[in-house]
């Protein structure tokens, strides 16, 4: 039973009188394990896509269900609760909250969690670890570098130890540099941790690390290919 | 519960990483917690002062139609008359005399009762905490000085002090639950007379104080009096002391509960700032609430956050104001006199509480729409208005 599972999976917005269905009647599996990067035009669906396997949106028709939870029935405080043990969600920009130091940040989501303060501690320090920034860890996002706010982004989204990681153009404000050494942080943790990896990404050339490349237009899953992973 | 617990530590860090925000915001509470306190203050010394309560026994008898000491003039001999009523206890007669006839934050009234009369004329639950009653008795021109008055002119045991050109020697300090005595400096009445018989007052008095056995007699006793005098020259006017105080300073009472509109005026100014605060804060954090919604913070959870910031922001600013109103009324020793009645400003913990708890309440009051606006909003809407 693959991790992630999608059938007919549609989203429609009103817009006045007007209907937009950024995604529609999509099939989707995705195995544990996989590092699946979703491309395509703007407009096309990845990011409605993103949102819906994030439980952040909800679709209008179809199922949704990830490591065995429907998540299309849940109210929305349980899409809450689901997504605070389930999802890692890294966004292009990479939201800090700008008065909270880097450990402070990475330590949020576990504040939603029962367990003592030593034990946060410890899962911080080893998500600041993770990505190699724990000499950062008391500072402001203000002061560290894209690339650095970055990793601690991602450490807030891996705190949890979640089922699916979840990002959104992760490298899209980076430079070539930066976004090479990002990319290969997400691929070190896919292949040594065995996180699931769902990336939306306009770039090409951060599909080598990703082991499938599922291309949408129109909302519709047009092509499914091997990424240079595989 | 406990991630209700959990996440009240980042609410602080926004507020105190948020500087300038948070101290404009909480001074401009203090300001008007401090306005708020001070005058709740001085109401509930009013209120204390003029309201007639349940175990109340004593009664003033005054000169009728007649509202400042320096026009109230009864024969002494009034006393004794008074005293064969049936129900009365005891008669001190009194002549008052005070630097400052108008309503004013430092007056002085002088007190004079006969020499074997003190122990009766002070209220019970007066003790004399300094000096004694023997060394008031054996000197002709010794006070004893209310608490009150004794920290607000600096004066103790020995020292000697002037006011409406009369020089005392301060022989005892009382302390006292009764606010009127606090500010009070009894002296020998022969020596108080013989100072104001200048004004061609000699054998008269001010007033007479007369304790009553019972409660329940008060009125009754007060008709008695008036009806003993009324066809003599000099007819009374009767009243339980605290009526007669409430009546006397009539203005005073007025005017403190026009103040109560400032203090209303006030709480109307912290209610504004917090709502302010909380909704320019809000504004700001759209995207921070987003992202932490997205990171599974539950609505709920969300506005509870918020209530709590404005909850902290009431409370620290009503703590401050309140404390600084309640240090400024226990220092100052403040008391309103107008025609020598004294109205002690409160100086007890009871109006400052009702500040804090005011803010506070306030404060989360203010929190309460930004909150529950928020707590619907959902995280794609938030992302798209920043």
């Amino acid at each position: 039973m693959a991790l992630i599972e999608c059938r007919h999976l549609t989203r429609t917005y009103k817009r006045g009188a007007e209907a937009i269905t950024p995604l529609q009647d999509l099939d989707l599996d995705i195995e544990a394990g996989a590092f699946v990067a979703l491309m395509g035009p703007s407009g096309s669906g990845k990011t409605t896509l993103l949102n819906l396997l994030a439980g952040i949106d909800r679709p209008t028709a179809g199922t949704l269900s990830v490591a065995g939870s429907p998540v299309h029935t849940l109210a929305r405080g349980e899409l809450a609760r689901w997504r605070s043990t389930h999802v890692g969600y890294i966004f292009q920009l990479y939201n800090l909250i700008p008065v909270l130091t880097a450990y402070e940040n990475v330590e949020l989501p576990l504040l939603l969690q029962p367990m003592s303060r030593s034990e946060r501690h410890a899962r911080v320090a080893a998500a600041l670890e993770a990505v190699s920034i724990s000499d950062r860890h008391a500072h402001y996002p203000r002061q560290l570098s894209g690339g650095q706010e970055q990793r601690v982004a991602i450490a807030r989204a891996i705190v949890t130890e979640p089922s699916i990681l979840l990002a959104d153009e992760p490298t899209g404000d980076l430079d070539r540099a930066t976004a090479t050494s990002m990319m290969e942080l997400l691929a070190r943790l896919n292949a040594e941790q065995g996180r699931t990896i769902v990336m939306v990404t306009h770039d090409p050339r951060t599909t080598e690390w990703a082991d499938t490349v599922l291309h949408l237009e129109k909302g519709k899953l047009v092509e499914q290919a091997v990424g240079g992973a595989a | 519960m406990m991630r209700l617990l959990r996440v009240c530590p980042t609410v602080l860090r926004q507020i105190i990483r948020s500087p300038i925000r948070s101290a404009l915001t909480v001074i401009g509470i203090s300001v008007a917690m401090y306005l708020f306190v001070s005058v709740e203050a001085m109401r509930e010394g009013v209120h204390t002062a003029t309201q007639v309560q349940a175990g109340d026994t004593t009664l003033v008898v005054y000169r009728e139609n007649r509202f400042c000491p320096f026009s109230s003039r009864l024969p002494q001999f009034y006393g004794d008359r008074i005293e064969r009523l049936e129900g009365v206890n005891s008669v001190v007669p009194m002549q008052i005399h005070v630097s400052n006839c108008r309503a004013s934050l430092d007056v002085v009234t002088f007190r004079g009762v006969p020499r074997d009369e003190l122990g009766t004329a002070l209220a019970s639950g007066g003790k004399i905490t300094d000096g004694s009653v023997a060394a008031w008795e054996r000197r002709g021109d010794a006070a004893v000085v209310g608490e009150a008055l004794a920290a607000r002119r600096g004066v103790r045991v020995g020292d000697r002090f002037s006011a409406a050109g009369i020089t005392v020697f301060v022989a005892g300090i009382l302390e006292t639950d009764h606010p009127q005595d606090r500010n009070i400096a009894w002296v020998h009445l022969p020596f108080l007379q013989e100072a104001a018989r200048r004004g061609g007052t000699g054998g008269l008095v001010t007033q007479f104080n007369v304790a009553v056995d019972e409660p329940a007699h008060l009125e009754a006793v007060a008709s008695e009096i008036d009806a003993l005098f009324r066809h003599d020259e000099h007819p009374t006017a009767t009243r339980p002391e605290r009526a007669f105080v409430g009546r006397a300073a009539r203005d005073i009472v007025e005017l403190v509960d026009f103040a109560g509109l400032l203090a209303w005026g006030a709480l109307a100014a912290v209610f504004a700032l917090i709502a302010n605060a909380i909704v320019l804060a809000m504004r700001d954090r759209l995207r921070d609430h987003a992202v932490l919604q997205t990171l599974g913070f539950s609505g709920p959870l969300i506005a509870w956050m918020v209530l709590v910031e404005g909850a902290t922001l009431g409370l620290v600013g009503g703590l401050l104001g309140a404390i600084g109103a309640f240090a400024t009324v226990r220092v100052g020793h403040f008391s309103l006199t107008m025609e020598g009645l004294n109205i002690e400003i409160a100086s007890g913990w009871s109006a400052p509480l009702v500040g804090i708890a005011a803010a506070l309440a306030l404060g989360v009051l203010a929190a309460i729409v930004p909150a529950l606006r928020l707590a619907r909003r959902d995280i794609a809407s938030c992302f798209r208005a920043v």
